[in-house]
């Protein structure tokens, strides 16, 4: 077991004592990755297992970010406003997520074709203007709502919670994927009609793993807004953002939940570097052109190539011994 | 004898296409059904329909006794009801030994995420054994040649722990040999284990000793029934196929 996971171990370890050794510069960046990674992960959930590709993750979390910014803003709105502490608003964010995302996006999960992901697309675009024009003295309207409360302030402890949150999802999905759930969400995505025939209930598992989903984008989305302490629509329900989830996850590797982590980390970063010579479209175009190449070449990411690799020590090693 | 499988009065139509006309037939319990037709009568239409593909426009399905007509696929296979596809349809990216492994993952998942991913290798491998694919267990579909798949396809359905189970053209791209061996297959499931078969198969030769009986339809209608020597004689099957 420990030998198994010893390259884990090794990486968490090294994870943790991060932020002594890099600039405060490099942490921030680290946090937003973490971030960017669950939000992957939670995509990997449904769309990397199922084939069920999620156009609204945004939608799921904004809807977890404004619920709990809302409850917990202080300043601003008409009397009376109650403001709720962040332990109750994180969980109503959460649950908001879950259970805005059963009413919009699950009745179109039992058809089978594209329309899931169509009408993910519409409800986050649908939000986005909701938010913008009605109520926006509630909402912050165009601008959104400054100074929300923290959970932790500084980098570095914000570091560490982004870390364990990142590593506690890790786990809970790793953990739900590698059971014969996640076997028959694979299935599912190979041909639903055949796994329906085995008297499985596919509507049944897809419905879970949305809930998984959804849940763990809320999550992530509730924590990140109170890390930025601002949240805007703008950023919340852009396509850019949409696309940097949807590219972690797929340059990472669908459908593995480890590959997802890895590729949030590597966009972050690579995005960062290449700020001065990717600007407005062209992030947008280099999006394209790396999702086109890896879908065609290395449909499993970063993780089928670690894999790759592996595989070819290995048979050296017993190429060696004989 | 009870009746295991009832079709009363089916009617589908696919647009201004009627491929099921008021068909009624039945299954009895213990016994072998030959399901014959030319191309396009609409054979694998009714078992598509049997299994809940799609809902009828009109008529029933019963199972047991039992209205199942508006139940979900799943539902049908849990209750006792099996199928194999006319072109095989294994999962791509797995081993076959995994593709057998869906149809006995539990329907429960809290049981799934709690149990043991390896609960059913034991049974999985005596079902491969018993199709005849000892040794081929970590074979993927693209290395497999026709007539294993079909012996996959057969696995799968066997796997659900069927009451009956429904052939669409078992026996289609099989050698002699293969044939034989798939049809002694069959007749061992049906003494030890008592289930039942309604076979659908151009293939008369193969058909004939197999089935108990014979119920031959046409342009979604029933036109005959009877034991496999008296129905290749009737005159209304001879003009279907022959014209």
């Amino acid at each position: 077991m420990i030998r198994r996971l010893r390259w884990w171990l090794i990486a968490i370890a090294v994870m943790c004592v991060l932020p002594l050794f890099v600039p405060m510069s490099i942490t921030r960046l680290l946090v937003m990755a973490a971030y960017l990674a669950i939000f992957a992960m939670s995509w990997d959930m449904m769309s990397g297992y199922t084939g069920y590709v999620s156009f609204g993750h945004p939608f799921l979390i904004g809807v977890a970010a404004y619920v709990s910014a809302f409850l917990s803003h202080q300043e601003g709105f008409q009397p009376p406003h109650i403001v709720l502490p962040l332990y109750i608003t994180i969980p109503l964010g959460v649950a908001a997520a879950v259970g805005g995302g059963m009413l919009f996006f699950l009745p179109s999960m039992r058809v089978r074709g594209p329309y899931f992901s169509l009408v993910s697309l519409a409800f986050m675009e649908i939000l986005h203007r909701l938010i913008i024009a009605i109520r926006p003295e509630y909402t912050g309207g165009d601008r959104g709502l400054p100074a929300l409360p923290a959970v932790v302030t500084g980098a570095v402890p914000n570091y560490y919670l982004a870390l364990g949150l990142m590593f506690a999802v890790a786990i809970g999905l790793w953990f739900v994927t590698r059971s014969d759930v996640g076997y028959v969400l694979k299935t599912i995505r190979m041909d639903e009609d055949v796994v329906e025939a085995s008297g499985i209930s596919t509507y049944k598992f897809k419905r879970f793993a949305f809930i998984l989903s959804a849940a763990t984008a809320g999550l992530g989305g509730v924590f990140y807004t109170h890390y930025l302490q601002s949240l805007g629509p703008r950023w919340a329900f852009s396509a850019t953002f949409l696309l940097d989830i949807i590219i972690a996850a797929v340059i990472g590797g669908m459908g593995t939940i480890t590959g997802p982590i890895f590729g949030g980390y590597f966009l972050t970063f690579i995005l960062e570097y290449l700020r001065p010579y990717l600007f407005g479209q062209w992030r947008l175009f280099a999006y394209a052109l790396a999702a086109i190449f890896i879908v065609i070449y290395r449909p499993k990411g970063f993780y089928g190539i670690a894999q790759d690799v592996r595989g070819w020590f290995q048979r050296r090693r017993i190429r060696g011994e004989v | 004898m009870t009746k295991l499988l009832e079709v009363q009065g089916v009617t589908k139509k696919f647009g201004g296409l009627v491929a099921l006309n008021d068909l009624s037939f039945y299954v009895e319990e213990g016994e072998v059904l030959g399901l014959m037709g030319p191309n396009g009568s609409g054979k694998t239409t009714i078992f598509n329909t049997i299994m809940g593909d799609f809902p009828p426009d009109s008529g029933r399905i019963l199972f047991k006794g039992e209205d199942i007509t508006k139940l979900p696929t799943y539902h049908r296979v849990r209750m006792g009801i099996a199928r194999t596809y006319q072109v095989p349809r294994p999962l791509k990216e797995v081993t076959i030994f995994d593709d057998v492994r869906v149809s006995t993952v539990s329907p429960s998942i809290i049981r799934c995420l709690t149990g043991k991913v390896t609960a059913h290798d034991a049974v999985i491998k005596k079902i491969l054994e018993d199709v005849g694919l000892s040794g081929r267990f970590s074979m993927y579909p693209h290395e497999l040649t026709m007539g294993d798949l079909r012996r996959v396809e057969l696995a799968k359905a066997l796997a659900t722990n069927p009451r009956i189970v429904l052939l669409d053209e078992i026996f289609a791209g099989l050698t002699v040999a293969e044939i034989e061996e798939i049809d002694k297959l069959l007749r061992r499931k049906r003494e030890q284990e008592g289930l039942d078969f309604v076979v659908v198969s151009h293939d008369l030769k193969a058909l004939a000793p197999l089935v108990d009986r014979v119920v031959v339809i046409d342009f979604g209608q029933f036109i005959a029934e009877g034991p496999f020597d008296q129905i290749v004689n009737d005159e209304k099957v001879k003009e279907a196929y022959f014209g």
